[in-house]
């Protein structure tokens, strides 16, 4: 039995490109990878939102409503429906003038357990160093 | 040798994403590494077969090709392949299409990983 | 960590690298990258060329933009081959970025 760990860092914001949505997309595969491996092995996805890729996080975004396209905020709640590890880099989202009031922060109403956790950069480089692979979006 | 996951997620004709990747794959797999290359987004035009070769556009089914016969595994994104027009009748021999659990399940026993993202 | 990060851009639009604090850095310009090593900017070099790192510069892309070894504007920057990247990711690095 064996568990590699993945890190997700989302660096740009979304939209324009659909990177940051292919970061969850792929960090929420990670439920489904058992497929691919031996019993009891792992893939495991944590994911970090750091730099511009903070506003990612913004809540209410009416992407459905406006493009008919599911938004980044409801993949971040997916993921946090699938108890998958969520970062937010606090001194970025204070860089752009947000607080934890401005983003998503739980997905109470899918009926999630796990919460967005805004953390100092020093956790998420923490995070970095114990991941054994990072990709960068 | 060791294990070499690609995945590269940019980018269309035009850009030099998708060469890289490719001219990466070839030289582990030339040092007796095993590469697998990932394909997603727009990169997964990289499956598409009889693209036609210009000089002012890489074209990179020729190389792609050899390096596949020598054991690179390649494989496509499914859903961004289908989103794209790019359908299993018109992918390119050899090239396999599953969803992005694949990826990640490459990753499993990859001694080292390089994720071409963002753009 | 040991983590070598690709840098493609020449004008960069993160500012991941500022804050990545490894316990070794090694940066690979490939691409447009390959401009911080053989441009100056109003006579001053890249700033990109500043961190405490090691450097390296890819031949094919430097070739393809008109440049040689011999443009390259820092000697602590290393002309390096495909062949090379597979080795320092294999050899020297154990995690990789692409910035």
């Amino acid at each position: 039995m064996a568990t590699t760990k993945l890190g997700f860092i989302v660096q740009r914001p979304g939209y324009k490109s659909e990177n940051p949505k292919l970061a969850l997309t792929h960090a929420i595969a990670s439920q489904s990878v058992e497929i691919y491996l031996n019993e009891g092995d792992l893939v495991t996805a944590d994911i970090a939102f750091i730099g511009e890729g903070v506003l990612n996080c913004k809540k209410d975004q009416k992407a459905m409503e406006t493009y008919d396209l599911s938004s980044t905020e409801s993949h971040i709640k997916m993921a946090l429906l699938l108890d998958l590890n969520v970062l937010v880099c606090r001194e970025d989202l204070e860089r752009y003038g947000m607080t934890e009031n401005d983003i998503v922060i739980d997905a109470e109403e899918f009926g999630a357990d796990m919460t967005v956790k805004v953390v100092p950069y020093a956790e998420i480089t923490k995070m970095m160093e114990e991941m054994n692979h990072l990709l960068f979006f | 040798m060791g294990k070499l996951t690609i995945g590269c997620f940019a980018s269309l004709v035009g850009s030099l994403n998708l060469d890289f990747a490719v001219k990466l794959s070839a030289a582990a797999m030339e040092k007796g590494h095993k590469v697998d290359l990932w394909v997603s987004g727009n990169g997964t035009m990289i499956s598409i077969e009889e693209q036609r070769p210009f000089k002012d556009y890489s074209s990179l089914e020729k190389p792609l090709k050899e390096l596949m016969d020598k054991g690179l595994n390649v494989t496509a994104c499914e859903a961004c392949a289908e989103a794209r027009g790019y359908h299993d009748s018109n992918t390119l021999k050899g090239v396999k299409r599953f969803s992005m659990d694949w990826y990640l399940g490459s990753t499993f026993d990859a001694d080292r990983v390089l994720h071409i993202g963002g753009e | 960590m040991k983590l070598v990060a690709f840098v493609s851009d020449y004008r960069m639009t993160v500012d991941t690298l500022d804050r990545l604090k490894p316990e070794k850095l090694g940066i690979i310009l490939v691409q447009n990258g390959v401009y911080h090593a053989t441009v100056k900017d109003k006579g001053n070099p890249s700033p990109l060329l500043d961190y405490s790192a090691d450097y390296y510069v890819l031949k094919d892309d430097l070739e393809t933009r008109g440049y040689t070894a011999s443009d390259v504007v820092n000697s602590k920057v290393k002309v390096i081959s495909f062949g090379d990247i597979v080795d320092l990711m294999f050899n020297d690095y154990d995690k990789s970025a692409w910035i």
